[in-house]
């Protein structure tokens, strides 16, 4: 069987070598320890000897750069036949899957570094200098703020932010200083996203529905769910996000999709939110409401809002939703109507409960009553079928029990 | 409590240690006799002879290697040497050697080897023997690296170096031999009490500011928060000890009570010690920090002769008020 | 590989097959180290003793138990000689745990305390000063052994070797300092780095006692190993034994030694090989060393098996040993 005469290794670090002249020529005789060709490293030109006696067979590789571990040539007896090419391809350096291995926990190490946790800070305002120095130039009070830094610390941006906020905050916050000059705030990912989704949106054909529900049995419902569920805090937010899933699956033509040339129509509920986080408007996704208890969405709910208020959302938390909430009750906002939420084709907008004089059967009652507009996008969906929906919502929400 | 002076309390750790266990001997340059250069081992060789009290020829290699050596045999040697300057003469053997024989044996071997060794400015002694480079030896991974500031902690520190299983280099300074301190007595069996290496020690409380100090600046940084007190600001003055392993926690919660912190030493501010406390506090207590981190150390200069000059280029307590008041935003009048 | 028990002068004739046996196993060893790193197997860099067999064999034959050795940055045939199996060594090289040193040290950081070696140095001259301090802890504590530094030509140069062997008779240690002067400091002639021509000066102008031998011829060496033992154990101080010896190789695996006369190894081999000195010397047939040979290679071989099938460390071990 002839030898292979591979590249050897001739110095630490060497990877490869330039073949500069064979002493030798196919078919002549060979001893073990004979120089055989010249070798180019980067230190030196070298003879490099043959390790085996016999018939230089073949040169496989004449000249030129060679890694080291390749082929080059085959030594063996007179007559054999030598293989027309290397048998194995040259192979990588032989320890660099290890230093390979190294580098990786090393990687991995730098990547379970936590950044240092200012977990407690006894009562003191977590700031980066920056955001001090910001703050300290416009006069306005930290502990107004809310950060989005890491560990909840305020980073500069929170501060650029609160300028913005100032002239519609609440009379609590420090007095802004008016004057100087025309400032030029770039956007945000997040601002440029929203920007570009909801101009897309604006474009569709879409129409709105509005109705006013009785929230008397909702309200008793909450505080039911409430004692049931003390470690939860449970909201008419979560009821009426089951009571949409519950819709929704009763009402597959509303839980679809406008794709252009087709509809899609979607098998589960997956009701997203609206949230208004510091960074943004961002629309977290309940998933497969219909499966879920009020206390079940009321967990997975505060969850996602926490997270969003923290700006920890991952992708998968605003991926896939077919139904979006939106509520602005907490704004003391009446009636309102939202923005189709693309691609899906609808969105309810729900104002706050209030008390309302309501004439009922000859009688006037005061009842609490919450009034919700639904915007429908009409390549998707008919009035009707939107009226059908909304009065579906409506009357789970004034008699819970029609939605089991 | 009895009272010692600073030499008086690292001989005492020496005879102590000595008396008690065989293994520990000392060797140096000019320390039998003579009784060193600094008069730290005066007495040890009439009490312990010359098979325990050697001097060696001028051969800082072979004085730092012959230790190793022994100390690989499980012997507790401990070398003085002169200068601190002349480290760099024995680093080969401290840094390529005693640092690294235990991780290259994959563990078979321990070098429980202390050098002790002295430096600092004052009198003119000139460039080559006024350095302080603790800073080198804190960046070597295997070596531990003490530095006492009182009698009580110099004597309690050299013991536990000594029966240390990792080899310590061990740095006193010159301009504190001379001080008296108390030191706890010994226990019954005639016994030093320890002090554990890698634990700072907190001198003063305070509130306003945190100055963490080495060797003679602690001293200076204790005189210069008297007077910052005078000024109505509150110093806290902590002396880390060890300066490897580092007591990040006990300089870290410091800050986080003060907001602001100083970091004062002997050795050249630029590339030194006080460096990496600062990025450690820096990383460690980011949102406490309400003003930057302030280091005082000598300029970047060799040591001049000229006592004018010396003077002006190491640094003094009147450096420290100043970092202390730039710190609580205060222009030093 | 036996360790030498009975107090004696010489090898005894039973002893010398087995001596040559040994000395072909450090020959195979090094040579297969020298296969598996151009085959790209081995990390970093090596550096082989062929030709310098005799010198290890001889001088560690005369230890006695509780003596240790410190070595160069040519250790194998000096650990394999000290009593390291080549499966440890082997695996060491190839950076496993099962290495003598765990994989923390490789080829010039060979550490075996069980079997006396304090160390092999990457720096010429590092382990001179420990042996002087080795030796002056066996004279304080009463102890009857006997610290042996190994080390080259070149480093008569260095600090530390002037140092160590000053501080080593001024304290009259028992210590033995073995130069094996192959005469190449690397790539440096002997008559490049140094002015004087017998290095064994050196030694005497520290009052030591120097004597030689020839580095390979086996049995002079242990003789005179011996000798020098007895004289430091017994308490009147380091000795410098000064073997004159050859480097077949060049410095490193891989080496063109393009600064060495190119027929100078070959004239070397045919002349001063040690292990044909002694074959010749005992009649030993070509039948006879075949067998030989086939054991030992076979010794290797099973080594590097050994050593492949090692584990590797795992990446976090690298934070471990770093102190006591």
């Amino acid at each position: 069987m002839a030898t292979e005469v591979k590249l050897p290794r001739l110095g630490q670090g060497m990877e490869s070598g330039t073949i500069v002249k064979w002493l030798k020529a196919e078919g002549e005789a060979v001893q073990k320890g004979e120089p055989l060709y010249e070798l180019d490293t980067d230190k030196v030109t070298q003879e490099v000897e043959a390790e085996a006696t016999g018939v230089l067979l073949r040169i496989a590789v004449n000249e030129g750069e060679v890694p080291v571990g390749e082929t080059i040539a085959f030594i063996g007896n007179e007559g054999e036949d030598a293989p027309a090419s290397a048998e194995k391809p040259a192979e990588a350096p032989k320890r660099e899957p290890e230093r390979e291995a190294g580098r990786a926990a090393a990687a991995e190490v730098a990547r379970e570094q936590p950044a240092p946790s200012s977990a407690t800070t006894n009562g003191r305002i977590k700031a980066s200098p920056l955001a001090r120095r910001i703050a300290r130039e416009r006069g306005i009070e930290l502990a107004s703020l809310r950060g989005t830094g890491p560990d909840g610390r305020i980073v500069a941006e929170d501060v650029e932010r609160a300028q913005v906020d100032a002239s519609s905050a609440p009379p609590a916050a420090a007095p802004v200083r008016t004057g100087g000059e025309v400032e030029s705030r770039p956007l945000s990912n997040v601002r440029k996203t929203i920007a570009r989704r909801l101009t897309e949106a604006w474009t569709v054909p879409a129409f709105q529905l509005t109705v006013d529900v009785d929230m008397t049995r909702t309200q008793e419902l909450v505080q039911k769910q409430r004692e049931l569920n003390p470690d939860v805090r449970i909201t008419v937010t979560d009821v009426l996000t089951k009571v949409c899933a519950q819709a929704l699956i009763r009402h597959r033509d509303m839980n679809v999709q406008f794709t252009g040339d087709a509809l899609l129509a979607f098998p589960n509920a997956n009701v997203g939110i609206a949230v208004a986080a510091p960074q943004g408007l961002v629309v977290p996704v309940v998933k497969n409401a219909e499966q879920l208890t009020i206390a079940q969405i009321a967990q997975v709910r505060g969850d996602l809002v926490g997270r969003a208020r923290d700006n920890k959302l991952k992708a998968d938390d605003l991926e896939g939703g077919t139904f979006t909430i939106s509520n602005l009750g907490m704004y003391d906002v009446d009636v309102f109507t939202a923005v189709l939420n693309p691609p899906q084709a609808s969105i309810l907008a729900v104002g706050q409960t209030r008390d309302m004089v309501v004439p009922r059967d000859g009688d006037v009652l005061v009842l609490p009553i919450m009034t919700m507009t639904i915007t429908c996008d009409h390549r998707a969906v008919d009035g009707a079928t939107g009226a059908e929906f909304l009065h579906t919502i409506k009357a789970f929400l004034q008699d819970p029990g029609l939605a089991l | 409590m009895p009272e010692l002076t600073y030499r008086e309390a690292v001989r005492d750790a020496l005879a102590t240690a000595m008396r008690d266990d065989d293994d520990v001997f000392i060797m140096g340059e000019d320390i039998a006799e003579m009784g060193g250069s600094m008069g730290v081992t005066q007495g040890m060789l009439a009490e312990f002879g010359p098979e325990r009290v050697r001097n060696t020829p001028i051969s800082e290699m072979a004085l730092a290697g012959t230790a190793i050596g022994a100390a690989m045999q499980g012997m507790r040697p401990v070398a003085e040497i002169m200068y601190e300057d002349f480290m760099t003469l024995a680093a080969e053997q401290v840094v390529n050697q005693a640092a690294k024989v235990r991780y290259m044996s994959g563990g078979q071997i321990t070098v429980p080897v202390v050098f002790r060794t002295q430096g600092g400015a004052g009198w003119s002694p000139g460039a080559q023997h006024a350095q302080q480079l603790e800073a080198w030896f804190v960046h070597i991974p295997g070596l531990k690296v003490v530095f006492a500031s009182t009698p009580e902690d110099v004597r309690g520190l050299l013991w536990s170096s000594i029966y240390d299983d990792n080899p310590v280099v061990f740095f006193e300074h010159r301009t504190l031999y001379p001080i008296k301190g108390n030191v706890p007595p010994k226990n019954a069996a005639g016994q030093i009490e320890p002090i554990p290496i890698g634990v700072a020690r907190v001198h003063r409380e305070g509130e306003d500011v945190t100055v963490i100090a080495t060797g003679r600046l602690v001293h200076e940084s204790l005189k210069a928060a008297e007077e910052a007190e005078q000024r109505g600001v509150s110093v806290e003055v902590v002396d880390p000890r060890t300066l490897q392993p580092l007591d990040e926690e006990t300089l870290v919660n410091s800050v986080k009570k003060t907001n602001r912190a100083v970091i004062a030493h002997e050795a050249v501010t630029r590339m030194g010690f006080g460096a990496e406390v600062t990025s450690v506090l820096q990383y460690q207590a980011f949102d406490w920090l309400d003003a930057p981190i302030e280091r005082v150390g000598a300029k970047f200069a060799p040591l001049p002769f000229a006592p004018v000059m010396e003077q002006f280029v190491v640094p003094h307590a009147e450096d420290v008020l100043q970092a202390i008041l730039r710190t609580v935003g205060k222009n030093g009048n | 590989m036996a360790k030498v028990e009975e107090k004696r002068g010489t090898l005894g004739k039973g002893e010398l097959k087995d001596v040559l046996r040994e000395m072909l196993l450090i020959r195979r060893f090094e040579e297969k180290v020298e296969e598996r790193f151009r085959a790209g197997e081995l990390p970093g860099f090596l550096h082989v003793a062929i030709g310098q067999e005799a010198c290890a064999v001889g001088v560690c034959r005369a230890l006695e138990d509780g003596d240790v050795i410190s070595s160069t940055h040519r250790a194998h045939a000096h650990t394999l000689a000290k009593g390291t199996h080549p499966n440890e060594l082997m695996a060491e090289l190839y950076g496993k745990t099962e290495g003598c040193s765990h994989g923390y040290g490789g080829s010039m950081h060979l550490y075996d305390v069980q079997h006396g070696n304090m160390g092999a140095n990457a720096v010429i001259g590092g382990g001179l000063p420990h042996v002087t301090g080795a030796a002056l802890a066996f004279q304080m504590r009463g102890e009857p052994r006997v610290a042996v530094a190994f080390f080259g030509d070149g480093a008569t140069n260095i600090g530390t070797f002037h140092e160590a062997l000053n501080l080593a008779q001024l304290w009259t240690v028992p210590a033995v300092f073995v130069l094996e002067d192959n005469k190449w400091a690397e790539s440096t002639p002997e008559k490049q780095h140094s002015p004087i021509r017998d290095l064994s000066e050196r030694a005497k102008a520290f009052g030591m006692k120097a004597v030689k031998a020839d580095g390979q011829d086996v049995e002079a060496v242990f003789k005179t190993t011996r000798q020098a033992l007895e004289h430091a154990r017994s308490g009147k101080g380091p000795v410098f034994v000064h073997l004159d010896t050859v480097r077949f190789s060049g410095h490193y695996i891989g080496d063109p030694q393009v600064y060495r006369r190119k027929d100078e190894a070959k004239e070397l081999r045919a002349t001063r090989d040690p292990i044909e000195i002694l074959r010749g010397r005992i009649g030993v047939t070509d039948d006879e060393l075949g067998e030989l040979d086939t054991e030992v290679i076979e010794i290797v071989d099973a080594s590097v098996d050994f050593a492949k099938n090692g584990t590797d460390p795992a990446p976090e071990d690298a934070l471990k040993n770093i102190y006591a």
